[in-house]
């Protein structure tokens, strides 16, 4: 009731800083579909423009596939729009058994619990299984959902470097007095694009008993050889102890999330996890489609499979015409300009050459480590990476840094 | 590593199983409604759902579900400020600010992402946040994720709150939050009240409309239209998974630069898909709905007063209720569970609800009512209560 000019003004002025450091993010209108080829309103009230999209987590091109959105159809019809109800209540429909049910088989995990999205999967999964005694070690690059489920976790917190297994193995070491240890790292990196050590992490772990939980959520549907994900690139299924991973990404791109692993973990979620005691579930419409992403993926692997040739051809491209890639195996392609105003520029540029790709810098990424990130798709056809590469070829000759080194970049932007 | 583990999991989940306190979840096999089908083949009347204006199966939010499939796919794959934008989504958010009377909306995955998102963003270790102490485990958790100092008023307990509003004086800011309809008891929180008080004290007013938003007031604009005080509210976080469809969703609306503030900053929006566009295109279908006419608010209104007067004059304890949550008082858990299987033999699909989701020895049966419910099955309801009631003793 007192909103004084006070709060007003103070509300103001950090908006205010927001925008004269350059951070402020203005949203793009989508008019469309989810596709390769996109209509988007930028800025609002601009007319409609026809892009390329070259920056959504649509990795596998279902977002709107017709079979996808077929069985959202048929879900709509045979089990209604809401449930209005959390699971244990009256929310829980057959549907929602079989998706755990397929997901299960699908990672080759105990059981699954579903979750309105990852991030509450993230942020309910420590708490439901973790107490004081029992530590929690993270990559010091782990997505903000699981730091959040951390701080709403009473058990102790430490972190390793990024990927860095000797650290990590000093710290298992400092904590073995601790009841339960658990290590805990995203599959893929979302900003670098790159992977976890994750046959080493399993070796440490059982070298140091202490259990691993891994954030699929870049890689489920694509990594490894039959997308099962992160565990099987690095060998190692069946025995990550968690996996929490996303419908919201590659698998069809609408919502919700999941905990997979252990029986007795997942038991322990259904009756402690508070995002899902105190939540509605999944809608079934949505239930439907995820079921017909897996039973697509569960067919072939056609999808994964020219996921990984655009991958190789889009990285080869921008390489050969001398940007600076931040080097990985996974469709996630930063482009480094590591400044941050050039970053923005460049994404300007960009979209007014139908590309649309978004430039990413602190405090999303480190300062000075400025980037366009790409992220390709099975959705994407050789023409559309093609139009890309000579809006990027066009772009970087514009400012001049193709060939340059980052010391050359940097010393002509700044960082 | 995880056999010794496994072990200490198993012992914790063979204490909840003997404390009574295993949640067992029931399973349906067709769309919420009045009538729903249970996987056992057992057709049942439901009165155990948030479904208070029977929107969940309703035809024109599936159609125009379907509509937004056509034109705009299923998935966005992206969060908002990348890719994940759609034209409906901007259309939504003013269509519920419009409808509440405020400034702005920023919609969420879910209520539970409004409320876990919303306190951190706006409030500083040197600000206060004034709780109700039986708002939302969401609210909780966003509080916890805050750093401003926290006091608390027993439960819609003016003289509680102004003493505490006393205490905080030092702060800089100071945010009263309280939902706006509890959801255990059904009581509706005293939010002209608060708001004399908030003024008194220099305090800004947060309230969560999960269980009133097209419940509470004439036409369904929840608690600040039951007291007269649209658009005098700061924030008001409300979902579209209960009344408004059911489906997910959620949102929070409000003071212009507030909205604008947890667009930039609020983790769950930044960090997390929004709702996906159908989802989007029900809840513009469902706010035109309920502009034009107050027909499902009247029949909400009407059956839960009917329900009400039958289960009062029977001879329950019914807690005082002004909205669609009507808790029949049976006192002990072991009572509230027997009550609630015996009722679902009878057809009548309740939950028995005990410590810790309410306080120990204040065990019940939350009966919601809803729009989609007609005479007969409120009838029946009050029928079977009356038989069940009689059986264990409850009633005379």
């Amino acid at each position: 009731m007192s909103y004084s000019a006070k709060t007003r003004n103070l509300y103001q002025a950090q908006l205010g800083d927001i925008r004269n450091a350059g951070i402020y993010k203005e949203e793009r209108f989508i008019h469309s579909s989810q596709a390769a080829d996109i209509e988007v309103e930028f800025p609002a009230g601009a007319e409609i423009m026809n892009v390329i999209n070259m920056c959504s987590n649509n990795y596998l091109g279902l977002s709107s596939h017709p079979d996808v959105i077929k069985a959202a159809h048929e879900g709509l019809e045979s089990r209604g729009y809401g449930m209005s109800s959390v699971r244990f209540i009256c929310g829980t429909l057959d549907i929602h058994r079989e998706l755990e049910k397929k997901v299960t088989e699908f990672l080759g995990t105990d059981d699954t619990i579903l979750f309105p999205s990852c991030m509450d999967a993230n942020a309910g999964v420590f708490e439901a299984i973790l107490t004081s005694e029992d530590i929690m070690i993270s990559d010091r690059l782990v997505h903000a959902s699981i730091i959040d489920g951390m701080r709403l976790c009473s058990a102790q917190h430490d972190t390793f470097k990024h990927s860095n297994m000797e650290h990590l193995e000093e710290k298992l070491l400092l904590h073995s007095d601790k009841r339960i240890k658990l290590v805990i790292t995203d599959g893929v990196f979302s900003m670098d694009g790159d992977i976890a050590r994750l046959d080493e992490m399993v070796r440490l772990c059982e070298k140091y008993d202490a259990m691993i939980l891994v954030d699929d959520s870049h890689s489920t549907g694509f990594i490894g050889r039959t997308g099962r994900g992160t565990p099987e690139l690095c060998n190692v299924v069946g025995k990550i102890d968690i996996i929490t991973t996303t419908f919201g990404k590659a698998l069809g791109g609408a919502s919700g999330g999941c905990v997979s692993g252990r029986k007795e973990i997942v038991d322990m979620c259904r009756q402690r996890a508070r995002p899902y005691l105190f939540s509605n579930t999944i809608a079934p419409v949505i239930v439907s489609g995820v079921l017909k992403v897996f039973e697509i993926l569960s067919s072939n692997t056609e999808r994964r499979d020219k996921l990984e040739e655009n991958t190789a051809y889009w990285r080869k491209g921008l390489k050969d015409a001398g940007f600076i890639l931040k080097e990985g195996e996974s469709p996630i392609v930063p482009v480094m300009l590591f400044n941050a105003k050039l970053s923005q520029d460049f994404s300007k540029d960009l979209y007014n050459e139908g590309i649309y790709a978004i430039g990413f810098f602190f405090p999303v990424v480190p300062n000075g480590q400025a980037r366009i990130r790409t992220q390709i798709s099975a959705g994407h056809e050789k023409h559309h990476l093609d139009n890309a590469l000579s809006a990027f070829n066009k772009v970087g000759n514009k400012h001049g840094i193709l060939g340059l080194t980052k010391e050359q970049i940097v010393a002509k932007y700044g960082l | 590593m995880y056999t010794p583990y496994q072990y200490h999991l198993k012992n914790q989940l063979n204490e909840i199983i003997e404390a009574g306190l295993y949640k067992n979840e029931r399973v349906i096999v067709s769309p919420q409604g009045a009538e729903i089908e249970l996987e056992t083949g057992q057709k049942v009347l439901n009165f155990c759902a948030n479904n208070y204006l029977g929107l969940s199966g309703n035809p024109q939010l599936i159609a125009a579900a379907k509509a937004a499939l056509d034109d705009h796919g299923y998935g966005m794959s992206s969060v908002r400020f990348i890719c994940g934008t759609t034209d409906l989504h901007k259309k939504l958010e003013s269509k519920i600010a419009e409808f509440f009377g405020t400034e702005d909306t920023i919609l969420y995955a879910a209520c539970f992402d409004a409320n876990g998102g919303v306190f951190e963003p706006l409030l500083t270790s040197e600000d206060a946040i004034i709780s109700d102490a039986l708002n939302h485990a969401s609210i909780i958790d966003g509080v916890r994720l805050c750093k401003a100092q926290r006091y608390r008023y027993e439960n819609a307990d003016m003289e509680d709150l102004e003493a505490q509003l006393q205490l905080a004086q030092e702060q800089r800011f100071r945010l009263i939050v309280t939902d706006g309809v509890f959801s255990m008891d059904g009581n509706v929180a005293p939010l002209d009240k608060i708001v004399t008080l908030a003024e008194k004290y220099n305090a800004m007013v947060m309230v969560d409309e999960c269980h009133s938003a097209g419940v509470v007031g004439r036409t369904g604009r929840g608690v600040t239209e039951l007291y007269n005080i649209e658009g005098k509210v700061e924030i008001i976080t409300g979902t579209l998974g209960k009344a408004f469809g059911g489906a997910i969703g959620g949102f929070t609306t409000g003071r212009k630069e507030i909205i604008e503030l947890l667009r930039q900053r609020s983790r769950p929006y930044l960090f997390s898909n929004s709702i996906p566009p159908l989802v989007a295109a029900a809840g513009i279908k469902m706010v035109e709905m309920m502009t034009g006419t107050n027909e499902l608010q009247d029949k909400l209104h009407r059956n839960s007063a009917y329900f009400i007067e039958k289960m009062t004059a029977l001879g329950f304890d019914i807690k005082p209720t002004r909205s669609a949550i009507c808790a029949v008082m049976l006192y002990d858990a072991k009572l509230a569970q027997d009550f609630a299987a015996k009722l679902l033999t009878e057809g009548i699909y309740v939950t028995g609800f005990f410590y810790p989701v309410v306080p120990k020895g204040q065990a019940r049966i939350r009966v919601q009512l809803s729009a989609a419910h007609e005479i007969e099955h409120l009838e029946k309801a009050v029928n079977a209560f009356k038989k069940i009631g009689k059986e264990l003793k409850v009633i005379k």
